[in-house]
């Protein structure tokens, strides 16, 4: 399915109803992302941001219009399906890091090959293979309490590798960083996309979408810029 | 996915939260241990009862002894019964096949004298299945035996403490013991039999085995005052099997009745005691056992509600999960495993305390203590199905919970 693009979001609206009121989150989003791309998605809070973030990651389908995610469409799926897409598909990271604090870095980065269903061995391999390529290979043994916050975003990234996903999706990834541990993280961000993963990052941070390759602005629901930056 | 090992991922949390664990199994640990502890003091209590009958020949025993005559309201016909005879014996025998022993006793008072010692004592006239019917042993010599009995031999069997009174601790076989004025023969001594109803008790249940003095019927209605008499004071009888029972007591109460005319007489039914027993023994459990699933359900509650909590500062956790992939069976699975995890362990540490208290209440009390395997599995069984009927509602909540509302949560 590689002919076909990773995303494709047609006429997207997402629609929330408080009981009152009715609050259109998206209001006909049409966005394209190919395989291999590097997207900043920003805009103010209240844009839609954070709910076209939910929906490119399947936590969340839309209330009208089509995603089709790698040529499969979402909308009409399954809770089952979609909780398959998001173990198989996508990588999440996000601002807060969300690393289980009472399992190992090893258990956090093995648990979504758990959920795939890999055997134990194998999984104990990859999560080692990963860690080692985030640089955490001496900390596998650690909580994530006994790391420090640019240790903890690479250990979620490296969770959110380890299924080796069509995109990683990472929500404002250096918001609870210094700039220093910011840059080192974004540094894996380019690194990865520099060997072809897909990274979409949805920020509101000029200097972190400056590393992306194209930046999509959302206001109000809608798409209102989507340009690339010269490389 | 395996699902043993969304198993083990649930433990590792458990395991993570100790302090709140051991807080959320104290209503469980408690309610498994009196569960334990009550079933085994009164299953304790039962087995004495049981360990005495199965000590005085066994629970087929029944025994039919006069009613005293003041108790029976006075009419003619009832104050010139001749209470329970030889004859009633025979007749049982004749009649009613269920019994397999059919034992009339006698009992005189008559002064015995040895060399030793001189002093007035009831003797008791028997046949030789009298032994057989109590659970009578033999230390030394034998006991009295057909030919006795038909040669009307003039021989007596001793308990252990009578022997002792008239002959010291030599041994009393062979030595002469005058019963009224007739020399009798000492060809046996029956063994010490000692019974507690609880260890400080002072009283020997069995202390009448150690005081009987035992003579052929035959000899002591032909060499005794009185002789001719044909009235027993006791009538022992075995039945053949618990089968035959109800319809063999319920022929003997008939047939004596009909041959005396009036109930002159009270049968004392091992069977029925033990059925009363059990039923009894049923009430007392059943009390227990609502106690126990009182204090198992309050426990669950607290369970429940700590799960509640655990469930509260966990949503963002769920929600994590679920980015990750996990299905909502996954996250059902984890929670409810929890919380097995938490009433299985507080099941096994109330079946340990509850077995402790057993002993300890069995010492303090100087009771015997009965614990089974059954009341252990009963115990466990009851502590995981609290876990799984408190966990559920928890967990399927955590299954259903929507990952963006999850992971927008604080915490």
């Amino acid at each position: 399915m590689s002919a076909s693009p990773l995303i494709r979001l047609q006429g997207v609206w997402k629609t929330y109803d408080t009981g009152e009121v009715q609050v259109d989150a998206l209001r006909g989003i049409d966005l394209t992302i190919a395989h291999g791309e590097y997207v900043a998605i920003m805009g103010p809070s209240g844009s839609g941001k954070s709910t076209l973030m939910h929906i490119l990651g399947c936590l969340d389908t839309p209330t009208r219009g089509s995603y089709l995610l790698d040529g499969e469409e979402v909308a009409s799926l399954s809770s089952g399906r979609l909780a398959e897409l998001r173990n198989q598909m996508i990588g999440f990271v996000f601002q807060t890091f969300n690393l289980l604090p009472r399992a190992s870095v090893l258990r956090n980065v093995e648990l979504p090959l758990l959920y795939g269903g890999v055997g134990r061995q194998e999984r104990r391999a990859r999560a080692r293979e990963i860690l080692d390529m985030v640089g955490l290979a001496d900390r596998a043994r650690h909580l994530p309490g006994q790391l420090s916050g640019g240790q903890r975003q690479r250990a979620a990234i490296a969770r959110a590798l380890v299924t080796r996903p069509r995109m990683l999706l990472a929500d404002e990834p250096t918001g609870n960083l210094d700039q220093t541990t910011g840059a080192e993280v974004m540094d894996v961000f380019d690194a990865l996309n520099g060997i072809g993963q897909t990274v979409i990052i949805v920020t509101h941070d000029a200097a972190v979408a400056a590393h992306a390759r194209r930046v999509v602005r959302i206001v109000d629901g809608l798409v209102s810029e989507d340009r690339a930056r010269a490389a | 996915m395996k699902l043993l090992e969304v198993i083990a991922d649930g433990i590792v949390d458990v395991r993570a939260h100790g302090g709140r664990t051991a807080l959320q199994t104290i209503g469980v640990v408690l309610g498994v241990a009196s569960v334990i502890a009550t079933m085994g003091l009164t299953a304790g209590g039962r087995q004495q009862s049981l360990n005495y009958m199965a000590e005085t020949g066994g629970v087929l025993k029944v025994m039919v002894y006069p009613r005293p005559p003041e108790t029976v309201r006075g009419t003619a016909r009832e104050r010139s019964s001749r209470g329970l005879t030889l004859d009633d014996a025979e007749a049982i025998r004749a009649s009613i096949p269920g019994f397999e022993l059919v034992e009339p006793a006698m009992r005189t008072r008559s002064l015995l004298r040895s060399p030793r010692a001189s002093k007035s004592y009831p003797v008791t006239a028997v046949a030789p299945g009298y032994a057989e019917l109590h659970e009578l042993r033999v230390a030394r010599g034998r006991f009295l035996c057909d030919e006795d009995l038909t040669t009307r031999a003039a021989v007596v069997v001793l308990g252990a403490d009578r022997a002792h009174e008239f002959f010291g601790s030599g041994d009393a076989v062979g030595q002469v013991l005058r019963i009224g004025d007739t020399a009798f023969r000492v060809v046996g001594v029956l063994e010490r039999r000692e019974f507690y109803w609880n260890r400080s008790e002072t009283w020997n249940a069995l202390g009448w085995m150690n005081e009987l003095v035992l003579a052929p019927v035959t000899a002591m209605q032909a060499r005794q005052a009185g002789a001719g008499s044909r009235r027993v004071d006791e009538l022992g009888l075995r039945l053949a099997s618990a089968r035959d029972h109800k319809e063999g007591v319920a022929a003997l109460s008939r047939l004596l009745l009909a041959r005396h005319g009036v109930e002159d007489f009270q049968v004392f039914d091992r069977q029925e005691n033990l059925r009363q027993m059990n039923e009894q023994g049923k009430i007392y459990d059943l009390t227990f056992l609502v106690c126990g699933i009182i204090s198992l359900v309050v426990g669950g509650i607290v369970v429940a509600n700590i799960m509640m909590a655990s469930f509260a500062e966990r949503v963002r956790e769920v929600g994590v999960r679920k980015a990750l992939g996990a299905r909502g069976w996954h996250i059902f699975v984890q929670f409810l495993l929890e919380s097995l995890v938490v009433t299985g362990f507080g099941g096994l540490a109330g079946l340990l305390l509850g077995v402790a208290f057993v002993h300890a209440s069995a010492h303090l009390l100087q009771q015997q203590a009965v614990l089974t395997p059954s009341m252990a599995v009963a115990a466990l069984a009851c502590s995981a199905s609290v876990g799984v009927v408190f966990g559920f509602f928890p967990a399927l909540q955590a299954a259903r919970l929507d990952p963006v509302v999850a992971l927008r949560t604080e915490g």
